[in-house]
């Protein structure tokens, strides 16, 4: 038996650490342990509440908007402000566009290299290579002569003798499977997804002022004022360089971004095998459709147990909570029992090795993340869990894209729940969402038209109108699933503030009863070929696409 | 030296840019840098000739902000960063190594190149319990920073984290966060790229004005670059007319705020703040946080998580005096209870020289009239 | 002291010293002023409340509050150094040393003038200068008048021009930890100042009342008093 310990894991966002036992060519046990803490949690403490949504957006800079749309909800909700429709809007199309380029970057540059041999791409055959990308797309790169220029610029790159950020890795590790056409094509499509991601989150910019880290929320609504008749408006000309951005996007989704997940996947189709995890699943639901306390959303909420897709529970917000058992904290009454966050503590409490360290007591304490759990059960979120409530929900169109892409792969349903399920729901996400967006620019125009120009419930900005002492939770799908701020305000004033995030769902320690968070079980069972070069554990844990920065905050 | 001009001439002929349209382009950066146009001629060359200079670029209690900003560059773009101007020999986001193999990346670089690479921090670096707040492959970030940046030719501190300690040392800076510069003592070099997160176009700017003049850029008094921070936000903001002439943005979404007028009243920042959003923008020159409605809140600056906050009020806290105190209206109070006390004292005055009898009649003790 | 007039009733003897020289009443007028005209174009610049409509184009507000207040805020700080100056030249009422409670005189002095105020001890002090509480008081406003001219003098250096010889006043900013704190700190001062003169004023028309010409002095520079050689003459 070996016991290896891969930190950093890289190409993620943050500080992780994976360590496992290995034997028989296979891990046997696992354990995740973030390790690194800001204690952003405390630093609000005593602030005004309005103020928040910026704090917590520096939670992270990848999925930068997603802690920015919790905090406002939360505090809308404690406060009992209703943004209106303009905003309402506006919030679903930089959350969209957030997912959309947050699952492309994942894709080719934080996940890709896990499946693609960079330096076998240096043997391909670019004729070859474009008759292969041809046959998947018919995306207009994809000449011979384009592939050459690829292929030469990467040799070029490889003769300058300085490998740079692709020095040292696993090239040549068996486990790779593509051959060297595939590979060339995947180097070129991570080239231009880097150009693609520069370009899409443009939206951002025009709808927020900047990225990363957006500037045009507010409590109540959004700091975007809408006229068709102003220039320093959102206004007929941003409905139009909106409506271009996401038919770009679209283009590269539907002829890039799709065709490839399924020509890797088909390469990989073992890998529908392990990776599997807890089997629960959570989503809250994201996109209102309405303005009302209660909206439709196009992303449906809900709760899967044990794989069982044929039935989707509701949602009890009550049922969530955070332990502490094997996480570098104190709860003042004990560390046996969970917390439902309005009553949730972040009391630091490290007890681990001091550093430099070799390895971790993980009988102890053994992360900075918690284990956030739902009705004592650990739950798997994110695209996969979206996707699979939507599926069983029946939401039309996530039932046909996940139709059209088992059948290319010719897997059935039960594939999803695997390292490969996750890539694939991932893809049929961003499907979804890029085709969804035209609707809300076209609804955003309709109301220009109308001259409604509301942004903002200005009845509730002054902190002088809100109740003396309120609580709010609110709800968001961020990119790595499902999110949720939870604040107590006391006069006007912070009084506690907990944040249970997806990278904490997934990627948390074990809990008091000893059961495995989401990232722990699905590796348990990953094949592992060479347990120095362990790619196998990256490929699953990248999967869920971590984010340390948004788990421990 | 001529394998390496063919090489970028091969490169761009390939790209289908021409020899010109290169030149165009260092032109602009000369431009953009404020070097004398002559300069066009050097950055060209610059850039085609010599080793690729050596980046390394550590995340410690960051958000990755910074990362993501840098993948939005364009002059040059990240790709062309990492593929063709320099060496990116670690950079845990983007590397394809990972665990022992990321770490002998960077061992390899900081042994084999000490004193000839440049060093890029994001994040803040915690002391605390002996820097257990973050740690990297078992070890601390404050070890690291040491030894990285204790043998950089130059460290670069891009965001408020690590240039002036940001979101983990703002009140009550739970785990005992520094600034790149607190961290490292003898660090050589330092150029701090403050913002929340940096702007690409500052980065960039700065590596190709290295990669031109051979020279690090002359700084201002927090360490930062004046090709960027040489001015306030208020000084080049397209609102400012409106700020000078009166006019302001009093609730939002009201007809002041959809005709562009000055952000104040909401509590921007820009009078204290100096960068240059206004002029560069951000995301491809596309818009800057005032140009989308909202105040700016100093991102920039050091301590602006404590002291540019409440982000809607223009001025900080009283201090003593709790969340959303109004320094007017508390100055108002004390004037009034002032006026008010003296009103009454005066009465009391009256009241005794009416009823009180003659000063010479006093045995009260009345030191000098004695 | 020599000369012992020869008085029955002492309360008919009144003198007129000369206490305030020219440039103590000079200066302190001119500060008066500005801080009236700095007062009122301040609360401006820190709440703008005036609301002007139509093109930025043809207003200027915020531009002429911001340019009469440097304006005054010159004559301000220059009276101010005039008069700081005058500290360590000017006649005994004048000097640095009334203004901090240090000899033992001066420490009588600020306690007799604390019973008075609680009406404790019953006439005011004869004491022609200002009393030890009210020379206590005029420090610590000096030291307000002090910062307001630093933390003022910080916050020029945003507008003045980057090769100015104002921007040797940029170190100013760190130790007050930012230019946000500079702003609160100097309009905190302005409120300590209003509060100030409050109650200045009214114990300046307290004692005009109680006393004699006492805010004629600040015109005129002379203060009239009872000789109390006198009593000590028939006392002796
Ligand atoms: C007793 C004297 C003074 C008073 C009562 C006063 C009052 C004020 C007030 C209330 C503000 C607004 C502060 C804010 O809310 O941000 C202000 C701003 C300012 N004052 Fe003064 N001030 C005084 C003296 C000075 C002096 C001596 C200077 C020296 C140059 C000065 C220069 C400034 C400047 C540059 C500003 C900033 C204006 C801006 O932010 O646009 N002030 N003053
Ligand atoms: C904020 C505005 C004011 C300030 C900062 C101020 C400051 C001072 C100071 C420092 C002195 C002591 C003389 C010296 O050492 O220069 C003084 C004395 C005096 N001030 Fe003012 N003053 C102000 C407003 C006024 C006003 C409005 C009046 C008129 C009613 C006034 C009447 C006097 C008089 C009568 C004295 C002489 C008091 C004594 O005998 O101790 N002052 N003032
Ligand atoms: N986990 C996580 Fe996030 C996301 N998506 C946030 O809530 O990445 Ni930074
Ligand atoms: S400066 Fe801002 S963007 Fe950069 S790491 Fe810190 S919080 Fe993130
Ligand atoms: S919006 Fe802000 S930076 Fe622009 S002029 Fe107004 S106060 Fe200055
Ligand atoms: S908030 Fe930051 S990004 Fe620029 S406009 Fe203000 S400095
Ligand atoms: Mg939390």
């Amino acid at each position: 038996m070996t016991h290896i310990v891969v930190d950093p894991i890289t190409r993620i966002e943050g500080h992780l650490r994976i360590e496992a036992e290995v034997d028989g060519g296979k891990v046997t046990d696992a354990w995740s342990s973030a390790t690194m803490f800001r204690g952003i949690e405390i630093i609000l403490k005593g602030r005004d509440p309005r103020d928040a949504w910026v704090f917590t957006q520096r939670i992270c800079g990848v999925c930068t908007t997603v802690h920015a749309i919790a905090s406002i909800r939360a505090v809308e909700n404690a406060v009992g402000a209703n943004p209106p429709p303009n905003a309402r809007l506006l919030r679903n199309l930089i959350m969209s566009a957030q997912a959309v380029q947050d699952h492309v970057v994942h894709f080719y540059h934080l996940h890709a290299l896990d499946w693609v041999d960079v330096v076998s791409a240096l043997s391909a055959d670019p004729t070859k290579t474009a008759s292969l990308a041809q046959s998947i797309s018919d995306w207009p790169l994809s000449s011979a002569t384009y592939f050459t220029g690829v292929r030469d610029r990467l040799k070029t790159f490889v003769n300058r003798g300085q490998l740079g950020p692709f020095a040292n890795a696993y090239w040549g590790h068996p486990a790779y499977k593509l051959p060297p056409e595939a590979n060339l094509m995947a180097v070129a499509h991570y080239l231009e997804a880097l150009d693609f991601q520069r370009k899409f989150i443009r939206i951002h910019a025009i709808l927020g002022g900047k990225n990363p880290h957006l500037q045009s929320f507010l409590v109540g609504g959004m700091a975007t004022p809408v006229d068709p008749d102003s220039q320093a408006s959102l206004n007929i000309g941003t409905i139009a360089a909106l409506r271009e951005l996401i038919a770009k996007g679209r283009d590269f989704v539907t002829r890039v971004y799709i065709p490839d997940v399924i020509a890797v996947g088909g390469f990989y189709k073992d890998w529908t095998h392990y990776g599997a995890g807890v089997g629960n699943f959570l989503a809250y639901g994201e996109y209102p459709e309405g303005d009302d306390s209660e909206p439709r959303l196009f992303l449906p909420r809900g709760v899967i147990h044990a794989r069982n897709i044929t039935r989707i529970e509701p949602m009890i917000p009550e049922k969530i909570t955070e332990q502490v058992k094997h996480s570098w904290y104190n709860y003042d009454g004990g560390d046996d029992k969970g917390l439902h966050p309005f009553k949730g503590e972040t009391n630091p409490a490290y007890t681990g090795p001091t550093p430099p360290y070799d390895r971790l007591n993980t009988d102890e304490k053994y992360s900075w993340l918690k284990s956030p759990r739902y009705d004592g059960q650990p739950m798997e979120v994110g695209p996969l869990a979206r996707m699979l409530v939507a599926y069983g929900s029946g939401q039309q169109r996530v039932k046909e894209l996940v139709g059209k892409v088992l059948t290319a792969l010719g897997a059935g349903p039960e594939a999803l729940f695997s390292t490969l399920g996750r890539l694939a729901a991932r893809a049929i996400e961003t499907q979804v969402l890029i085709e969804k967006m035209d609707d809300w620019v076209t609804a955003l125009a309709e109301s220009m038209a109308r001259r409604d120009y509301r942004i903002q419930d200005n009845s509730k900005w002054d902190p002088a109108s809100w109740p003396k002492e309120c609580y709010g939770a609110g709800f968001h799908e961020a990119p790595r699933g499902a999110l949720g701020h939870w604040v107590h305000i006391q006069d006007g004033a912070i009084v506690n503030y907990q944040c249970v995030v997806p990278s904490t769902w997934n990627a948390g320690p074990r809990d008091s009863a000893g059961q495995r968070g989401p990232y722990e079980s699905a590796l348990v069972g990953t094949p592992i070929a060479k347990p120095d070069q362990p790619l196998e554990i990256l490929r699953t844990v990248h999967s869920f696409d971590p984010c340390m920065a948004c788990g421990v905050h | 030296m001529a394998r390496e001009q063919s090489w970028l001439l091969d490169e761009l002929k390939r790209r289908g840019i021409s020899r010109r349209e290169f030149l165009g382009f260092c032109a602009k950066m000369a431009a953009i840098l404020a070097l004398p146009s002559s300069a066009a001629g050097a950055i060209a060359k610059a850039v085609a000739t010599g080793d690729k200079p050596i980046l390394v670029w550590l995340e410690f209690q960051d958000c990755c902000g910074n990362t993501e900003s840098f993948l939005r560059a364009t002059r040059p773009t990240v790709a062309e960063i990492i593929l063709d101007t320099f060496s990116v020999n670690y950079h845990e986001t983007l590397m394809a190594a990972a665990g022992h193999q990321a770490e002998a990346a960077l061992n390899q670089t900081v042994a084999g190149h000490p004193g000839q690479y440049i060093a890029v921090i994001e994040g803040s670096i915690p002391t605390g319990k002996n820097g257990a707040y973050c740690t990297i492959g078992g070890k601390s970030a404050l070890q690291i920073a040491r030894e990285v940046c204790g043998a950089a030719a130059a460290t670069v501190a891009v965001g408020t984290c690590a240039a002036f300690g940001g979101i983990p040392a703002a009140r009550p800076n739970p785990t005992g966060a520094v600034a790149v510069g607190d961290a490292v003592p003898d660090v050589k070099n330092l150029i701090n790229l403050s913002a929340c997160p940096m702007n690409a176009e500052n980065i960039t700017a700065l590596l190709v004005y290295y990669l031109t003049v051979k020279q690090w850029p002359p700084l201002d008094q927090y360490r930062r670059p004046l090709f960027a921070y040489g001015k306030f936000i208020h000084d080049n903001c397209e609102r400012r007319a409106h700020f000078d002439a009166g006019q302001y943005v009093e609730m939002w979404g009201d007809p002041a705020h959809r005709q562009g007028h000055c952000l104040y009243k909401m509590g921007c920042k820009g009078p204290a703040t100096s960068q240059n959003c206004p002029v560069v923008r951000w995301n491809e020159a596309t818009n800057w946080p005032i140009g989308c409605g909202h105040p700016c809140v100093g991102c920039a600056e050091p301590n602006f998580w404590d002291t540019m906050t409440p982000f809607y009020r223009r001025l900080p806290n009283v201090p003593g005096f709790g969340v959303g105190s109004n320094l007017d209206r508390i100055g108002i109070g004390a004037a009034a209870v002032v006026a008010a006390a003296s009103l009454a004292h005066g009465i009391g005055e009256i009241v005794r020289h009416r009823v009180g009898t003659k000063p010479s009649d006093s045995d009260r003790p009345s030191g000098d009239k004695k | 002291m020599s000369a012992t007039p020869k008085i029955v009733s002492p309360t008919e003897a009144v003198v007129a010293v000369y206490v305030w020289e020219l440039p103590v009443r000079l200066t302190h007028w001119l500060i008066v002023l500005s801080i009236a005209v700095l007062s009122v174009t301040g609360f401006y610049i820190g709440d703008p409340l005036i609301a002007v409509s139509g093109p930025a184009r043809d207003h200027f507000v915020m531009g002429t509050m911001r340019v009469i207040h440097l304006y005054a805020a010159i004559v301000f700080a220059l009276a101010l150094f005039v008069r700081i100056y005058w500290l360590f030249v000017g006649n005994q009422y004048a000097r640095w040393d009334q203004y901090l409670p240090v000899s033992r005189e001066r420490l009588r002095n600020t306690w007799e003038a604390l019973n008075f105020f609680s009406y404790w001890r019953r006439d005011p002090l004869p004491y022609p200068g200002q009393t030890g509480t009210a020379g206590l008081a005029y420090g610590v406003v000096f030291l307000i008048q002090f910062v307001m001219v630093l933390t003022g003098l910080a916050l020029y250096t945003v507008y003045a021009a980057p090769n100015s010889l104002f921007q040797a006043f940029v170190f100013l900013i760190p130790l007050f930890r930012g230019l946000q704190m500079v702003h609160l700190i100097h309009h905190i001062g302005m409120w300590l100042l209003l509060v100030f003169m409050i109650l200045h004023v009214y114990l300046s028309v307290l004692f005009s009342v109680t006393e004699r010409n006492e805010i004629d002095s600040m015109f005129s520079g002379y203060k009239e008093r009872e000789v109390t050689v006198v009593r000590e003459t028939r006392d002796a």
